[in-house]
C-alpha cells in the first residue's frame, strides 16, 4: 500500500462534500411555483448546517427546457425563471460567504436547436456560423456511434428542413451538437466559461465530455482530438484562473475515463459512474465483490485528481457500465416496475431504491463517505425524499424540495397547480411525512443524521485525499479498507447484509494500535497479533481511527 | 497427520465452523465427499463451478468439500474452484461463490462426511444441497440444475439420478436394489442408492436428527439410508436423468463393502418401517424428467467362469452359515444348482427372491451376526449375476429392460412371502 501524501497546491475539490441541486427545484421565493436564485440564497444557511462545502448547480441558463435546461439557448444569462444574472451574483457572494464552492453546469457538446448560432447555422450553407454544428448531407455517417437516448431516438442524424441537410445530434434531436473542429467553437466555449470564471464560479461540471468530438470509422467517444480540446480548455483555465475546477462527466469504464485525467492536466475530478450501480449491487447481493472488483480495476489517477462518487443524480441510475447479467440483476431488483426503467437505468431516488430502509440508507451513505472520492449528494437525498415514477423522463427525482408539512411543502406559496412539478403525495414519501422541518426537530432524524456524518467526515482529510488498502476477510458479507494519509490511519468496516454478522480482520500491519469509533469516540481493543473480531448488526458500519497511544 | 480438533461432541471441528460463519447464509450447498480423488476432482469442481454459475448466478451457494485426510493434494483442488475478489478470477460472475474444504475426525467413512454436509446445510440455511461423487467424471453443468432445480423449486425434497449405463453395470442395483425397494416401498426408484443427488434443506436436517450415525450400517451405507428416510418420511421424491455413467470395473473384493453399504441399509431400513412396507401392495412410477433408464449395448468381457465357481464354492463353504438363514427347501435349491455345470447353471428369479427376502428376514432376526449375513450373501449374489449375464449377453436394451421388469414383478408377487416368513419369524 502507498501511504498518500497531502497533496500540494490548492486541492478544496478533494475536501469538498458537493451538494447537487437544481435552482428550479429548490425553493420558490416570488411565488411563481418555480424555485430560483434567491430562493436558494435564503436556503444557505440550511446548507451549511448540514455541512456541505460546495454546491453544484444544474443548468440555468435561458433554454426552452426540453431536457430540463440542457438545452442550452444562451450560455451568457440566466433563465428568466430563475431570476437574473445579478440575483445569481448574490446568491454567489453569499455562498463563498459560507466558504461553499460553487461548481455550475457546463454543456459543452450541444446546444438547443432554439440556440442563436443553431438558427444561423441552418439558415443557409454560407452562414459563417454554419460550420458551428455537424452537418451531412446523407444520414449515414458515424455508423459505429451508439443512439444515448434509444428510448427516444433511432438515430444520431436529424433532418432539418430548413438547410434541407442533416445535423448530428448524440441526445435529443433537438440538442445538435457543436463542432469542435472548429477552432472558433473552441474559443467560443473559453469565452463562456471565462465569463462565468470571472464572475468567480470556482468550477465546471463539464456534460457528456466524451462525445465532443466525431471520427470516421469510430464510436465517436473519447477520441484524442476530444483529449485535445479538453487539455487546451485546462491550459487556458491553469493560465488564467488557477485553482478552479473541472469535474467531467463522462459515463465510461474507469480505464476509459483515466484518460481524462490526462498527466494532471485534463480535468481534476470525474464521476465514477461503474462504482455508483455496484454498490447498490453489493448491498442486494450481500456481497462486497461488485464493489471490490471494480475499485480493483480502477486505475491510480494523478495526485491532483480526485474521483468523483455518488449515489444518486437528477438522471437515471444509469446501468450501462454492468454487463447484461448484471444490469438484468439490477432491473430485477431495483426496478420490478417497467415504468421504473427508462433508457438503460432506473429512474428512482436513493431512499426508494433502497425501500426507505434507514439501516440500508446509512450504510450506502457511509461508503459513499469514506471510499476514495469527493461524495455528490443529489439534493432531497438527506431527508430520503421518493420520487414519482408517474411523470415523464426523469422528472421524478427532479420533484420540489419538501422544506416542510405546510403549503406547497414550503417550497411555494403559489398554488399547487402552478408548480413546475406536482409534489410527492405518497403516504411514505410525501411532504407531510419527509420535510426538513419535522426532521430538524428530532434528534435521529435522517437529516441530522447526515449532518453528523458529514462533520466526522470532514474532521479529517484521509476521506478525500488519502490511500485505500481493501482488506479480504473470509466473510465475504464485511467490506472492510484501511485508509490513510500520512500518519493518519481510519479502518472502515461495512456490513452489507441484511442479518447480524461477525468478521474475524487481521491488522497484525497495524498492531498496538487502538480503534477508536469515530461517531461516539468510543475506544476498541487494542490490535494484537491475533485476528480482530468485529460483530456487526445488519447493515451496520464502523468507522475507526487508529491510534498508537 | 494433522490432529483434527473438535468440541466434545460436534462433528464440525472449530475450523470448520470457522469457515461456515464466513460463508454464512446460503441457498444452495453443493457437497463433496472426497478421499485421494486427485486424479478426478479438479475437473469434477470446475463443472460444478460452471454449473452453478450458468444456471443460479444470482444464488447465494457454497461448494463444500468433506474430506477424509487425503494425502493426494486433493483438498487444494477443490479450494481452487473458489470465486472471490481477494484471488480475482478471470470468471464473470455477480457474487461469490465460496469453497471451503474441512477434514473430518476418525477414518475416511461416507457416513461421516455425509453427516458434516447435513449438518453445514442445516447450520447455513441451505435451501436446496446436492451431493457430487468425487468418481462421477461424466458430470455435466446440467446436472446441477437437473439435479438441484426441482428442490430448489420447492416442488421436490429429493431427487435421484438415473443414468445411461451399460447393461451389465450395476447388477447388484438392477437385481436387488431396485426391484426390492420397489417392491417392498412401492416407489420405482431406479437408482436407490445414489452417490449424486439433491436434497431440500428440511429432508436434511430431518434426517440429522434421527441421528443414524451410532448404527454401523448407516454409517457405511448413509446414501441409501438418506433415501430410505425420505421414502418413509413420505418426502416428494423425484427422479432426474443426467445421461452417461460410465463403466467402473469393481474387484470381487469390492462387493462386500457394497453390501454393507446398500443391501445392509435396505435390510436395517425393513423393521423400522414395517407398517409402511406391509401397507404398500403395488408399485407406482414416480415423476422423472428424461427417460427412467437407458441401457449402451458395446461388449463387456465378464469373466462369468469365474462369477459361477464363486457361487459353488461359496454355497459349499457357507452350509452352515445358510443353515441358520434360509428355510430348508431354499438351500436344498441352492446345493442342487451349485452342483450343476455352466452349460445348465441358472439362478432362476423365483429362487432369487425368496433368498433375498430369507436373507431380509433373518438380517432382522439377527439369527447371526447381521454382517455375517451380508457376507454371506456375496457368493450367492455372484450366481445370480453369472445368470443376469448370460440371460441378457445377446439381448438387446428392450430385453435387458423386460427382464428386470420380470424380475421386479417377481419381487412384487413374493412380498406375501416376506411378511409370512417375518411375521412367522416373529
Amino acid at each position: 500500500m502507498t501511504v498518500a501524501l497531502q497533496p500540494a497546491g490548492d486541492i478544496w475539490y478533494k475536501r469538498s462534500i458537493i451538494y447537487q441541486v437544481h435552482v428550479r427545484t429548490f425553493f420558490d421565493s416570488n411565488g411563481d411555483g418555480i424555485g430560483d436564485f434567491q430562493g436558494l440564497d435564503q436556503k444557505m444557511d440550511y446548507l451549511q448546517e448540514l455541512g456541505i462545502n460546495a454546491i453544484w448547480l444544474m443548468p440555468f441558463f435561458p433554454s426552452p427546457l426540453r431536457d430540463d435546461g440542457y438545452d442550452i439557448a444562451d450560455y451568457y444569462s440566466v433563465h428568466s425563471s430563475y431570476g437574473t444574472l445579478e440575483d445569481f451574483k448574490k446568491f454567489l457572494a453569499s455562498a463563498h460567504q459560507r466558504s461553499i464552492k460553487v461548481i455550475i453546469e457546463m454543456v459543452l457538446n450541444h446546444t438547443s436547436d432554439q440556440h442563436p448560432w443553431f438558427q444561423q447555422s441552418r439558415s443557409s450553407l454560407e452562414n459563417p456560423r454554419r460550420d458551428w454544428y455537424v452537418w451531412s448531407d446523407t444520414d449515414t455517417g458515424y455508423p459505429k456511434a451508439g443512439i444515448n437516448f434509444r428510448d427516444t431516438e433511432l438515430s444520431n442524424w436529424a433532418w432539418d428542413p430548413v438547410s434541407k441537410s442533416y445535423y448530428w445530434h448524440r441526445f435529443f434531436s433537438h440538442q445538435p451538437d457543436l463542432n469542435y473542429d472548429n477552432p472558433a467553437i473552441r474559443e467560443e466555449m473559453w469565452n463562456v466559461m471565462k465569463f462565468w470564471l470571472e464572475l468567480g464560479v470556482d468550477g465546471f461540471r463539464l456534460d457528456a465530455v466524451p462525445y465532443l468530438v466525431e471520427r470516421e470509422g469510430t464510436n465517436c467517444e473519447n477520441l484524442p482530438e476530444t483529449h485535445a480540446v479538453i487539455k487546451e480548455l485546462r491550459q487556458k483555465l491553469d493560465q488564467h484562473f488557477p485553482g478552479k475546477m473541472l469535474l467531467a462527466e463522462a459515463n465510461q469504464w474507469p480505464a476509459e475515463l483515466r484518460p481524462y485525467f490526462g498527466d494532471g492536466d485534463e480535468f481534476h475530478m470525474a464521476f465514477h459512474f461503474p462504482l455508483m450501480p455496484r454498490m447498490f449491487m453489493g448491498v442486494k447481493l450481500e456481497d462486497r465483490k461488485p464493489i471490490t472488483e471494480i475499485l480493483q480495476q480502477t486505475p491510480e489517477i494523478p495526485q491532483s485528481c480526485q474521483w468523483c462518487l455518488f449515489l444518486r443524480n437528477h438522471d437515471e441510475l444509469t446501468l450501462e457500465m454492468l454487463t447484461d447479467m448484471e444490469r438484468s440483476y439490477m432491473n430485477d431488483s431495483y426496478a420490478q416496475e417497467q415504468t421504473m426503467r427508462l433508457n438503460l437505468g432506473i429512474r428512482r431516488r436513493l431512499a426508494p431504491l433502497l425501500e426507505n430502509d434507514r439501516r440500508r440508507i446509512e450504510l450506502m451513505n457511509g461508503m459513499l463517505l469514506s471510499l476514495p472520492g469527493t461524495p455528490s449528494i443529489y439534493y432531497g437525498d438527506e431527508i430520503g425524499m421518493g420520487d414519482n415514477i408517474n411523470l415523464g423522463d426523469r422528472n421524478g427525482v427532479r420533484t420540489p424540495m419538501q422544506w416542510s408539512g405546510g403549503w406547497n411543502a414550503g417550497f411555494s406559496t403559489a398554488d399547487p397547480e402552478k408548480l413546475y412539478a406536482p409534489l410527492i403525495h405518497d403516504p411514505v414519501y410525501g411532504y407531510p411525512a419527509v420535510n426538513v422541518t419535522s426532521q430538524k426537530r428530532t434528534q435521529h432524524s435522517l437529516l441530522n443524521w447526515m449532518a453528523r456524518i458529514l462533520a466526522v467526515r470532514k474532521s479529517t482529510d484521509v476521506f478525500g485525499c488519502g490511500s485505500i488498502e481493501f482488506l479480504y476477510p473470509a466473510n465475504h458479507r464485511i467490506l472492510a479498507y484501511v485508509r490513510q494519509l500520512g500518519t493518519e490511519t481510519i479502518l472502515v468496516v461495512n456490513n452489507l447484509s441484511n442479518a447480524a454478522q461477525a468478521v474475524e480482520l487481521d491488522l497484525r500491519r497495524h498492531k498496538g494500535n487502538i480503534l477508536i469509533e469515530m461517531f461516539g469516540r468510543t475506544i476498541f481493543p487494542r490490535i494484537g497479533e491475533l485476528p480482530y473480531l468485529l460483530t456487526f448488526g445488519p447493515y451496520q458500519f464502523y468507522w475507526f481511527r487508529l491510534r498508537r497511544i | 497427520m494433522k490432529k483434527v480438533r473438535t468440541a466434545d461432541d460436534s462433528i464440525l471441528t472449530d475450523e470448520f465452523l470457522r469457515q461456515l460463519m464466513n460463508v454464512g447464509e446460503v441457498d444452495l450447498l453443493v457437497g463433496l465427499p472426497t478421499h485421494n480423488n486427485s486424479s478426478t476432482i479438479g475437473p469434477i469442481v470446475a463443472t460444478i463451478q460452471a454449473g452453478l454459475l450458468a444456471f443460479f448466478p444470482r444464488d447465494r451457494a457454497v461448494i463444500i468439500n468433506v474430506d477424509g485426510g487425503s494425502q493426494d493434494g486433493t483438498r487444494q483442488l477443490v479450494l481452487n474452484a473458489a470465486i472471490d475478489d481477494a484471488r480475482g478470477s478471470k470468471i464473470s460472475a455477480l457474487r461469490t461463490l465460496p469453497v471451503i474444504s474441512t477434514q473430518y475426525a476418525g477414518s475416511p467413512a461416507r457416513g461421516t462426511a455425509l453427516r458434516s454436509i447435513l449438518a453445514a446445510a442445516e447450520l447455513l440455511g441451505a435451501k436446496a444441497c446436492m451431493v457430487v461423487s468425487p468418481e462421477s467424471t461424466q458430470i455435466q453443468t446440467d446436472w446441477l440444475t437437473k439435479l438441484l432445480g426441482p428442490v430448489y423449486a420447492r416442488e421436490f425434497d429429493l431427487v435421484l439420478p438415473t443414468y445411461s449405463r451399460h447393461r451389465f453395470d450395476g447388477i447388484l442395483l438392477t437385481n436387488l436394489l431396485y426391484p426390492m425397494t420397489r417392491a417392498l416401498y412401492g416407489l420405482r426408484i431406479r437408482e436407490p442408492y445414489a452417490l449424486d443427488f439433491a436434497f431440500s434443506g428440511s429432508l436434511g436436517s430431518q434426517f440429522l436428527s434421527q441421528n443414524p450415525w451410532q448404527d454401523e450400517t448407516a454409517r457405511a451405507g448413509s446414501e441409501t439410508y438418506f433415501t430410505l428416510h425420505a421414502i418413509a418420511a413420505q418426502s416428494r421424491i423425484c427422479q432426474s436423468f443426467l445421461g452417461n455413467r460410465e463403466h467402473v470395473e469393481r474387484r470381487a473384493s469390492d462387493l462386500v463393502p457394497a453390501l454393507r453399504q446398500t443391501v445392509g441399509a435396505l435390510f436395517s431400513s425393513l423393521g423400522p418401517n414395517m407398517a409402511l412396507w406391509k401397507s404398500r401392495a403395488e408399485s407406482k412410477r414416480i415423476t422423472t424428467t428424461g427417460p427412467e433408464r437407458e441401457f449402451t449395448l458395446e461388449p463387456l468381457r465378464v469373466n462369468r467362469k469365474r462369477l459361477r465357481e464363486m457361487f459353488s464354492t461359496g454355497v459349499g463353504e457357507l452350509e452352515s452359515v445358510f443353515q441358520s438363514i434360509l428355510s430348508p427347501p431354499t438351500l436344498e435349491e441352492l446345493r442342487r444348482i451349485a452342483g450343476l455345470d455352466e452349460a445348465e447353471f441358472r439362478y432362476p428369479a423365483e429362487l432369487w427372491v425368496k433368498t433375498i427376502y430369507e436373507f431380509a428376514a433373518a438380517y432382522q432376526k439377527s439369527v447371526i451376526s447381521r454382517d455375517h449375513i451380508l457376507q454371506a450373501l456375496a457368493p450367492l449374489f455372484r450366481g445370480r449375476a453369472f445368470t443376469f449375464l448370460l440371460e441378457n449377453r445377446n439381448g438387446s436394451a428392450d430385453t435387458v429392460e423386460n427382464n428386470i421388469e420380470t424380475l421386479c414383478l417377481e419381487f412384487e408377487r413374493e412380498k406375501p412371502y416376506l411378511l409370512e416368513i417375518w411375521n412367522g419369524r416373529e
